[in-house]
């Protein structure tokens, strides 16, 4: 009747998840005990759980992301203390059973459930801002696709109560992931959590894909738009590319496991290093796919905070493009030694070299930009500042790595975690603190306390460099990388110094939060009461903080590069702001609960399968099915904004602009 | 296009300025501001456009995940684990048919389509219908051979050549019967809600979806079933 | 600016508007019919003869896959063309641009994984064998 699923999924022997399941699972029912007591669910059925709204899509994307970084992070204190705490003699306090499902699960989250989403939700509530239009190409399906990875995300999550995770890594190699040697239900908790999320993100790709390509405002041709709507243009591009690899082989997996075909098995004519193959012909754009927007975000802020238009703006896009289309000509240098040969490994040791020339050509523009620019150091330019160094370095240990002999060496050792984590916190999680600092007051009203900010970054940076220092250099001394135990007594000191970088990092986490906060008890103080708190120059800074729902009043018409700041200079020049436009009514897409609705029931369906409950998966597709069709049949799909509400909220948004205005003539700073 | 009366010179200059190697295909239309082309500055496309490139970029990744499969089946043809080759299971006549059904439906699809742009609700219909039963028949075709293939112990567990054999000609025959239960239901929409707009942006996506399955079936006649039988 | 070329529903006004594939408002259903007959007429012949040189000794031998294969890329530009309407004008270029992306990604998964796994197994013995060495 339940499948496989009894009594003995709980983990009552486990004391970590048995009380993490337990605090979550509180700490879920006050939330909402709290939610239903103040009644608060018509509002947030409305304004949230039903949004079709890009703005409010991307911040659900972005506390989604923030959660699971959270969750993430949890799990990388336990690998390092435990590392810490079993070497020689010494056992730790992690099983190797549990210690497994821990760095598995601190890859699979990291990666899918909080940079994706991050990222994903930074595209969502800046690309149709930048292109002056109202929301994306398709809003009902981008809800979708938001709670599809919410979805996802839960699933992994439940693990932690009911059953176990994947102890096979965050990629999981077959054999060891096939039904023979993972009968349990960890596994399965993975395909089906990322299948479903993925789906999630293939749509996204297509949608902005689609909006970058057919909806820009008047006026905006390709080279005018702003960079991180390129980059966000070619991560999704990317994303429509890849995803469906993804999507294939993990379906492949599921077919070997549960039906007993024979893609990956090692009888019968599988051959497991065929998964490695297309799983990491995913997975190396998919790494692409987070840092090229990451690369976006820094363009906009050097430029802002430098007082100069970007550098090279031409160079950026082809190397922008160049690195789109390179990113997947790479992938082989992720199995090296796995045994292609020399032909093989060479072909793709250049390209992976030849792929570091297009960053190049990014980090150099980036430091022109700055060079004769006023440089405001600001918290988002701190942490500019720190992807450059960081990042940099990060890079280069990279092609030391696309060196097929060097990287013989060096393969699945510390120096590749070290490497890997290198570029992905100096670039995407660098990128998303900065790009969180420099966007927050637009999505929220108010700006962040400024002190609070460094000290965050300060500490992100020194124990970024304090934690994984030591791990290049236990990596070169041999040391392999997902070890539960350490033999060698030799590697102690170093992991001893990486535990100190884990506690500065959770005191920047700590600030933060404490940044957070602080903020909001003192927000009227940091009110952002003119939208244009940075002195921007793209279209976003146009709109008021927040925006309204239909973004623009009336649609901008572009005339150069840098839309913006051509409107601003030109009001300065003349003293006065545009005359007021001839307001029309808008069409804005209605709500839609059909995103929430597919996901729940697309989770329900995980479940059931994963415990073999059939029934109930069946039941679930059907339901599915049958909401999407009821959807489907809708007559309404949009209303109408009337002409007396756009003039309003532009009026009070041009009377903003108006002391701005003579705030900005007052200060003479604009050159 | 008709530039009559100027000198051949000036409507070669404009030609060159405008199309400097060559690639417009002058039948289609002429050298300025497209609306929602790429450098089109006249603001966002409508949304019949819209939905038709979105449909369009999301069977592209649809024909990347195929390509997949068919890696897979490049990789393990040969691996038949003692068990029959790819050679010794395909039905070429069967093939056949099953070949002449999807295109002669991805034809009626187009004659369907020709009807709703004439807004004739009968043709539509009738053409759907006829799309519908020539993929109904392209898929019991299929599961015949699955039947009879399987009733001889030739499954997909029984080899990796069989399970990547399956995996894909599956993947493809799913895609035809999920296209089939789509096609159902827009014969309801358009028979109960008639031409509105959505309806026919539907059906142009459900044009370019039956079309694509074509496309990969080409891809799978060939690559598995012609060149295959030759092993 | 107004928001009248906002309008997501405006029809299309003229001539000079992007296509997406497969989609032609104002082409005239005779135009139409006349694409899908020759499309047809034209993969009629190319399955035929893939079919017919499938089985037969015309040519050398191993030449046939690959005449089959071009056979197959040759029809599927019948169908682009035919059914879908790709051409190269300006108002598909969107079109083709995502064709050809599709491609290269098509091909570099195909053409890559056929390459890698092959060199794979060059180095080192297939699965099977080497099990069958351990018994």
């Amino acid at each position: 009747m339940f499948g496989k699923l009894d009594w003995s999924a709980i983990p009552i022997s486990q004391p970590i998840p048995l009380i993490t399941s337990i605090v979550i699972i509180l700490v879920m029912l006050g939330v909402l005990g709290v939610v239903t007591v103040k009644g608060w669910w018509p509002y947030l059925w409305r304004e949230w759980i039903t949004t079709v709204d890009h703005k409010r899509i991307g911040i659900m994307y972005g506390l989604l992301g923030v959660v699971m970084l959270v969750r993430g992070f949890a799990d990388a204190i336990m690998m390092r203390t435990q590392q810490a705490a079993a070497i020689g003699e010494a056992q730790g306090y992690l099983p190797p059973e549990h210690y497994n499902q821990i760095f598995s699960a601190h890859g699979t989250i990291m990666i899918f459930f909080a940079a994706m989403p991050l990222v994903i939700g930074f595209m969502n509530f800046l690309v149709p801002l930048q292109l002056g239009v109202r929301d994306v190409a398709f809003p009902t399906l981008n809800s979708v696709s938001f709670w599809l990875t919410a979805s996802g995300a839960l699933l992994v999550n439940a693990s932690l109560f009911l059953g176990e995770f994947a102890r096979t890594g965050w990629l999981p190699y077959p054999p060891l992931s096939e039904a023979t040697y993972s009968p349990g239900v960890g596994v399965d908790y993975y395909l089906w959590a990322i299948q479903i999320s993925g789906i999630g993100t293939l749509m996204t790709g297509i949608n902005f894909v689609t909006t970058v390509l057919k909806m820009r405002c008047p006026g905006m041709s390709y080279l005018r738009m702003p960079m991180f709507t390129w980059t966000a243009f070619a991560s999704s591009l990317i994303i429509v590319a890849v995803f469906p690899i993804l999507t294939a082989t993990l379906a492949m997996l599921t077919l070997d496991r549960y039906v007993g075909w024979h893609y990956f098995t090692n009888t019968a004519g599988g051959n497991p290093m065929m998964f490695m193959n297309l799983i990491w012909a995913w997975g190396h754009p998919e790494v692409y796919i987070l840092v090229l927007p990451a690369f976006g975000i820094f363009s906009e802020i050097f430029s802002t905070f430098s007082g100069k238009p970007l550098f090279g703006y031409r160079s950026m896009v082809a190397a922008t493009l160049f690195i789109c289309i390179v990113a997947m000509m790479t992938w082989l240098h992720h199995f090296f030694t796995m045994g292609a040969g020399a032909a093989v490994n060479t072909a793709f040791g250049i390209s992976t070299s030849v792929i570091a020339v297009g960053t190049g050509v990014k980090i150099y523009n980036w430091i022109f930009t700055m060079y004769g620019g006023r440089v405001r150091l600001t918290v988002p330019m701190l942490w500019s500042l720190g992807f450059v160094f960081t990042f940099v370095i990060g890079g280069m240990t990279g092609v030391l790595l696309a060196v097929p002999p060097a990287d013989f060496l060096v393969h699945n050792s510390m120096f590749l975690v070290a490497h890997f984590h290198n570029v992905i916190v100096g670039g995407v999680v660098f990128a998303l603190f900065a790009g969180l600092e420099f966007w927050f007051p637009k999505a929220f009203g108010f700006r962040l306390h400024e002190g609070w900010g460094k000290a965050a970054f300060w500490c992100a940076f020194f124990g970024f460099w304090v934690t994984f220092t030591p791990l290049y250099i236990v990596g070169l001394m041999g040391m392999t990388r997902r070890l539960q135990h350490v033999v060698v007594s030799a590697w102690a000191p170093w992991l001893y110094i990486s535990v100190v970088g884990i506690v500065i990092l959770i005191l920047g986490a700590i600030a933060q939060v404490i940044q957070l906060l602080v903020s909001i008890r003192d927000r009227e103080k940091l009110r952002d009461l003119t939208g244009d708190p940075w002195d921007g120059r793209s279209l976003e800074w146009a709109t008021p903080s927040p925006p309204p729902f239909f973004n623009f009043a009336v649609m901008p018409n572009v005339e150069g590069e840098e839309p913006y700041w051509g409107i601003k200079l030109r009001a300065v020049e003349t003293q006065q702001l545009s005359p007021e436009p001839a307001y029309e009514p808008i069409e804005m897409p209605v709500n839609s609960p059909v995103g929430f609705y597919t996901a729940f029931f697309a989770s329900v369906f995980g479940f059931a399968m994963i415990w073999y409950i059939w029934w109930l998966a069946i039941l679930a597709l059907v339901a599915a099915y049958a909401g999407f069709a009821w959807f489907a049949w809708r007559d309404v799909h949009e209303f109408e904004v009337p002409v007396e509400e756009v003039a309003r909220v532009d009026r009070a948004r041009r009377a903003a602009r108006e002391v701005f205005l003579t705030q900005l003539s007052s200060q003479e700073v604009l050159p | 296009m008709s530039d009559m009366g100027l000198p051949a010179s000036v409507g070669a200059i404009r030609r060159v300025r405008e199309d400097p190697h060559r690639l417009g295909h002058r039948a289609h239309g002429a050298g300025e501001d497209m609306e929602g082309t790429g450098h089109g500055t006249s603001g966002p496309a409508t949304k019949r456009i819209i939905v038709g490139y979105g449909f369009w970029i999301f069977l592209l990744s649809d024909i990347v995940m195929f390509s997949c499969f068919f890696a897979a089946f490049a990789v393990q043809r040969g691996a038949t684990a003692g068990g029959p080759s790819i050679g010794q299971i395909v039905d070429i006549r069967r093939v056949g048919f099953e070949t002449a059904a999807l295109l002669l439906s991805s034809y009626t699809c187009m004659l369907s389509f020709a009807a709703t742009n004439r807004r004739n609700l009968l043709w539509t219909q009738v053409f759907l219908f006829v799309t519908g039963l020539l993929g109904l028949i392209f898929v019991l075709l299929e599961l015949q051979e699955f039947i009879e293939l399987a009733g001889k112990g030739i499954t997909p567990q029984r080899s990796g050549m069989l399970t990547s054999f399956f995996g894909l000609v599956g993947l493809h025959g799913l895609h035809v019967t999920l296209g089939g239960v789509w096609l159902a239901t827009m014969m309801a929409q358009v028979q109960i809600k008639g031409f509105r707009r959505e309806i026919v942006h539907r059906l142009i996506c459900f044009n370019l979806f039956w079309h694509a399955l074509d496309i990969v079936w080409i891809g799978i006649f060939t690559i598995v079933y012609l060149i295959g039988s030759g092993a | 600016m107004s928001d009248i070329k906002s309008d997501p529903h405006r029809p299309a006004l003229h001539r000079r508007e992007d296509h997406a594939p497969g989609d032609e408002p104002l082409e005239d259903s005779g135009h139409w019919i006349y694409n899908a007959n020759l499309g047809l007429g034209f993969s009629i012949v190319l399955t035929a003869a893939a079919f017919f040189l499938a089985g037969s000794h015309i040519i050398y031998g191993p030449s046939i896959p690959v005449a089959l294969i071009v056979l197959a890329v040759a029809q599927m530009g019948v169908h682009l063309v035919f059914f879908l309407h790709i051409t190269t004008g300006p108002d598909n270029t969107n079109n083709v641009l995502a064709l050809a992306f599709g491609v290269l990604v098509v091909f570099l998964i195909g053409a890559g994984s056929i390459w890698i796994m092959d060199h794979l197994n060059q180095n080192m013995m297939p699965m099977d064998q080497m099990m069958q060495m351990q018994r």
